[in-house]
Order: structure tokens, then sequence, then C-alpha cells
């Protein structure tokens, strides 16, 4: 089999940014773009998430715990289709598609994110919690000083690990027609019709370099924090 | 200063603690020692109520610990602990780890908070450690920096959970020797420990427990030369000569 990548390279500013800036984003940009927004929503939604599951009032306790175990019992597809139906219906106007696919990824991964947060609170030991309210601390005062700070270093490597899947979670927008990488590439191969192995290989391979140099960052953050703790 | 009227506490089905009535009063020293499982640890614990009681009375410092209008984080700030294992906040230097609750709770300015900090630090012998990170002190220092971390609240009462025993011997000392100069500055102290010297030296009484009763409660000499209680006896016996 012979492989052309010359369509690779006629098309690679599209692959890389869509049309912009004479359009919409699209194509990497517009993955990461999404990956990026997504992860920093689904930081504070997962801290939200994780600080009330562990809530000493079972009132709030137990909602959140049946949101997070249902969101995470569904496939992310379903989530999605869910936001891009439900999203117009609440808000009484269209959204855009980009904007649905966020709050789909942002409420998958808050609802993945809740148990990094609760298991790197649950990771710090009891005895610190003891010393900070003998001091008189209060409970939030103990979270927000003691806890947290030390918890977050148990964090930190399972974050950067939930944005690699967040990056490839993205074409998943595809099925909504938001023109992310995925879906840029079967429209370059739609348009071209002869070279869909050259355009795929060159698809996960981008996926991969990208997802590859996270990973390995968060191999090293966790070598590294890892090491930190130990002097 | 402390008072418990017949104080009951079970977990799930342990009687941890048994009928305990016992009187503290201001700067009187009590160490409370007994065998591993009497109850000690936990009768300490329910001083500054990070165990509840189940049964019973207890008041510190005026305030009554089962009612529901005690503001326990103002007892708290009143009554200094320390820790078996230290639990001095790893991710805060030396400096910080003292100024944190006289900052946030007394809203003490910074600077203020440091000077004091300082102080308490030159008090411990440990000035020069201030900008140390707590994994980076021997046990024995991070112990006096976790004493210097409780008075900095200026508690009216300091409570000790066998300070010493998470540390080697040659540890012990400085740590001992901290606590008596305490003592001598009026502090109202309970002491849970296995340190007869210090027991002898420093205390005004020892409490002695066993399954969660307090069989006996004398002067140290009194205590040391003339047990009552078999049990007594045996712990002291054990305790002199562990091989026999």
């Amino acid at each position: 089999m012979d492989l052309d990548f010359q369509v690779i390279l006629d098309n690679f500013t599209y692959f890389m940014i869509g049309r912009y800036p004479n359009g919409p984003l699209g194509g990497l940009g517009l993955t990461m773009y999404l990956a990026v927004v997504s992860c920093i929503l689904s930081f504070f939604g997962g801290l939200i998430l994780g600080l009330l599951s562990l809530s000493r009032y079972a009132v709030i306790r137990y909602p959140v715990n049946l949101f997070i175990n249902t969101i995470r019992g569904l496939p992310l597809l379903m989530v999605i289709f869910w936001m891009y139906f439900l999203l117009p219906a609440l808000m009484g106007k269209t959204v855009p598609e980009s904007q649905t696919v966020i709050m789909g990824l942002t409420v998958f991964t808050s609802a993945y994110m809740s148990q990094i947060v609760r298991a790197g609170i649950m990771g710090v030991p009891k005895g610190q919690t003891e010393a900070a309210i003998s001091t008189g601390l209060k409970g939030w005062q103990t979270m927000l000083y003691i806890i947290l700070p030390q918890g977050m270093r148990n964090m930190i490597p399972s974050f950067v690990n939930q944005f690699v899947s967040l990056i490839k979670d993205t074409s998943l927008a595809f099925i909504v027609g938001v023109s992310e990488l995925t879906h840029v590439g079967t429209q370059v191969n739609n348009r071209t019709m002869s070279y869909p192995t050259e355009i795929f290989i060159f698809i996960a391979a981008v996926y991969f370099v990208l997802c590859f140099a996270f990973t390995s960052f968060s191999r090293w953050l966790e070598q590294r924090l890892a090491w930190r703790k130990s002097i | 200063m402390i008072q418990f009227q017949n104080v009951h506490k079970w977990f799930k089905t342990l009687h941890v603690l048994n009928d305990v009535n016992l009187h503290v009063k201001q700067g009187e020293v009590v160490v409370v020692c007994g065998p591993s499982g009497s109850g000690k640890s936990t009768l300490i614990r329910t001083i500054n109520k990070l165990e509840p009681i189940n049964e019973g009375h207890l008041t510190v410092d005026g305030m009554d610990l089962l009612s529901k209008k005690t503001d326990l984080n103002r007892l708290r700030a009143e009554v200094g602990f320390v820790f078996q294992q230290f639990n001095l906040y790893p991710h805060l230097s030396v400096l910080s780890n003292i100024t944190l609750a006289p900052t946030k709770i007394r809203k003490t300015p910074k600077k203020e908070a440091e000077e004091q900090a300082m102080q308490l630090l030159e008090r411990v012998g440990l000035a020069m450690k201030r900008d140390a990170y707590p994994t980076q002190l021997s046990g024995g220092q991070q112990q006096r920096v976790a004493i210097a971390r409780a008075l900095a609240m200026k508690p009216r009462i300091m409570l000790f959970d066998e300070p010493t025993s998470a540390l080697d011997p040659e540890m012990i000392g400085e740590v001992l020797q901290v606590m008596q100069d305490l003592a001598k500055t009026g502090m109202t102290m309970v002491v849970v420990t296995h340190e007869m010297g210090f027991a002898r030296e420093v205390a005004d009484r020892v409490v002695f427990m066993d399954h969660g009763v307090i069989l006996e409660e004398a002067q140290p000499e009194e205590f040391f030369l003339n047990p009552q209680h078999d049990r007594a006896k045996q712990f002291l016996k054990q305790l002199l000569s562990p091989m026999h």
C-alpha cells in the first residue's frame, strides 16, 4: 500500500486551527480549547463535589454521591446527548454546540475528579486534622490550610491523567457537529475521498503525541512530588 | 480546672472509661499512667473533646463539655494538645506551624505572631530551625516544635499524650526538660507517660488506670514507694525491670 501524506501537508493549517482566524476555531486548536476549558471547570466542579461528598451531613452527602455515581454510570456520549437536548430546553434558547460539549465534559469529568479529590483528602493522616482542631482551628480552616494543601499534592498526578482522558474524550464532540480534530479529519476525508489511511494515521498520531507528553509529565510529577515528600 | 464526674465512655461494646472521677486543680501537674489499653489516652483526649464522652459530667476551665452551648473551638484554643506522633504540618515551615493558629484564630498580626513564635522557639531551644520543614528535624526537635505550636495559643491547660513514646531514647531527655520548664511556670498539665522519672520529679499527683478505671491516685513518692493496688504494683515492677 502506497501512502501519500501530501494530503496532510495541503490541509495542515486546517487540521491545526480550522478556518481560524477567518472563521471559527477548529481542529487541534478547538480540541485543546475544549479540553483546557473543561479541565479548569471540572477542577472546581470536582473540588466542590468531592468536598460535599465528604460532608458530615447526610442530607448533603447522599444526594451528591447519588449524582456522582449516576454520572459515573453513564457513557460520556450519553451525557453529551443529554446536554445537547437539555441545555436549550432549560435555558430557553439555543446553545452553541461547543458550549454544550464543554458542559457535558465538565459534568462528566467533575464526577471523576471528585473521586480524586476525595481520595486525596482521605489520604491525609487523621493526626493532621486532630492537631489542627486541637489548636482551635474551625473545620473549614483545617480543610483550607492543612488538609487541602497536603491532599492537593496527592491529587496532582491524577489530575493530569484525568486531563489526558479529557483530551481524548473531546473527540466525542464530533457527534454533535463540533469541528474539533476528529471532525476535521472526517471533513477532509469526505472532501478528498482517497486518503482515509493517511488522514486517520495522522489524527491518531496527533492525539498520541499530545497524550503521551502529558502522561510522561504526570509520571515525572509523581516522582518529583514523592521525592520531595521524603526529604 | 478540669473536673470529671462519673464519666463513662464506650467504643461500641468496649467500656473504655468506667466511672472516672478526677479533679485537676489550676497549676497542678498530673501524670496518668497504666498499661496499654487502660484508657489513659482516651481519658486525656476527652478533655478537649477529640473523643466525646457518653455519660457523666466533664467541665474544663468552666466550660461544660456536654452542653451544646459550649464553643468547642474556643475550648480547644484554651487547651494545648501534644501528640505522640507530633503531627506537625509537613507542608509548612517550623515558624508557620507555630504562627498559623494565632494569626487565623486570635487574629494576631503576622509580625507579632512571628515574634512570639521566635520567643517560644528560643524557649524550646530551636530558634535556628525557624525556616526548616518538619521532615528535616529529628523526632525530639519535632516534638519540641509541637509543644511550641501548642503554647502559641497561650493555653490555660496543656495535655500531653505519650509525648516521648515515639522518640529514640537519646531524645527523650530534651523533650522532658522542656515539659519540666513548662511545669515550673505554673501551667496546668495532664501528662500521659511511662516516664516515671518525670512523674517522680515533676508531678504533683500520679493517677494509675487499668481497664478504664482509675485504680489509684496518689502523690508520686507514695505511689512509687507504696502502691496500694496489686495491678499498680505489677505495673511498676514490669516498668522497672521489663525482663522479669
